[in-house]
């Protein structure tokens, strides 16, 4: 037999997902993968913390609101990360809400965590 | 699903934000009585000035201490941007009328970040914050001191020569 060590790629969870993308968690690996814009992208603890701000600093207004002629993309490069979107507005509005939502989750799970599992023990 | 955030990382992101922003508040603070000991120095009150340049450097130190604190417990500490440092003071009287002005206002801003540790029960931080609640207290204790001796002293005169000597006699030694 081969020595084949197979990986349970299953491991992911989803934590978060609207109609333009989902965010999973994988626990073996601490990371999580962003299905988002046509890629899957894979994000560690300091880079989606980054991703996170780089995307809540953008002044959504400003863009809606500013008529110069330039286009609305805007790029996002994340510092020491592999990854970078080039995103129009309506696609950064729903990065945005799909982060939204990742971290209300992660917030709820870290509560349940907090009074539930770490008390019995 | 695992909490990795908590993982990686004892402190809320909501406190997190709050440390840094006392960060730039001690920052600013070392800078403001940096200002102030210069503008001191240049008006001869030496001893003011020497005082000033102590309460700089305790600043700093303070700025350090929630510094470390936020990296060592997996925080991210942001290295401040510091802008709005005044230069000039009408009087001397206003010199240290706006240094107790500034300790009451950090008083103030840590007590909100306790305010939000009791709220999330980040009993930790709050234990880390006992420090500087002391700290305030003699913070604010030596400028209020110092305000007083306008009035016991006088300004008139050799007034100003007198208030400025006693200024760098100030001290707090309560054990309380
Ligand atoms: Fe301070
Ligand atoms: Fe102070």
């Amino acid at each position: 037999m081969q020595n084949l060590t197979v990986q349970s790629s299953i491991d992911f969870v989803e934590v978060f997902s609207t109609k333009a993308g989902a965010i999973y968690q994988s626990d073996s690996e601490n990371c999580w993968y962003i299905d988002f814009a046509g890629k899957l992208a894979r994000f560690d603890y300091r880079n989606i913390l980054k991703l996170k701000k780089a995307v809540y600093h953008i002044d959504i207004e400003d863009l809606l609101l500013n008529n110069t002629k330039a286009p609305d993309l805007e790029i996002l490069f994340i510092c020491a990360c592999d990854h970078c979107y080039v995103l129009s507005l309506l696609e950064i509005i729903a990065l945005k809400e799909l982060l939204q939502g990742t971290f209300v989750m992660l917030e709820l799970n870290h509560i349940i965590y907090d009074r539930l599992h770490r008390i019995i023990i | 699903m695992k909490d990795i955030m908590r993982v990686k990382c004892l402190l809320s992101s909501d406190v997190e934000t709050l440390i840094n922003q006392q960060i730039k508040k001690e920052a600013h603070s070392s800078a403001i009585y940096l200002s102030m000991a210069s503008w001191c120095n240049r008006n001869g009150y030496d001893f003011s000035s020497d005082y000033f340049f102590a309460q700089a450097e305790e600043e700093r130190q303070h700025q350090l201490k929630f510094f470390k604190y936020v990296l060592d417990m997996g925080g991210n500490a942001v290295s401040p941007e510091i802008t709005n440092v005044k230069g000039e003071y009408n009087s001397f009287r206003e010199v240290f009328e706006e240094a107790l002005e500034q300790e009451i206002s950090v008083t103030q801003s840590i007590k909100n970040i306790a305010a939000r540790c009791h709220k999330e029960q980040d009993y930790v931080t709050i234990e880390f914050l006992n420090w500087f609640f002391r700290e305030q207290r003699e913070e604010e204790y030596k400028a209020r001191r110092a305000l007083e001796l306008f009035d016991v002293i006088g300004e008139e005169g050799t007034g100003r020569w007198q208030i400025d000597k006693h200024v760098g006699q100030i001290s707090y030694s309560s054990e309380a």
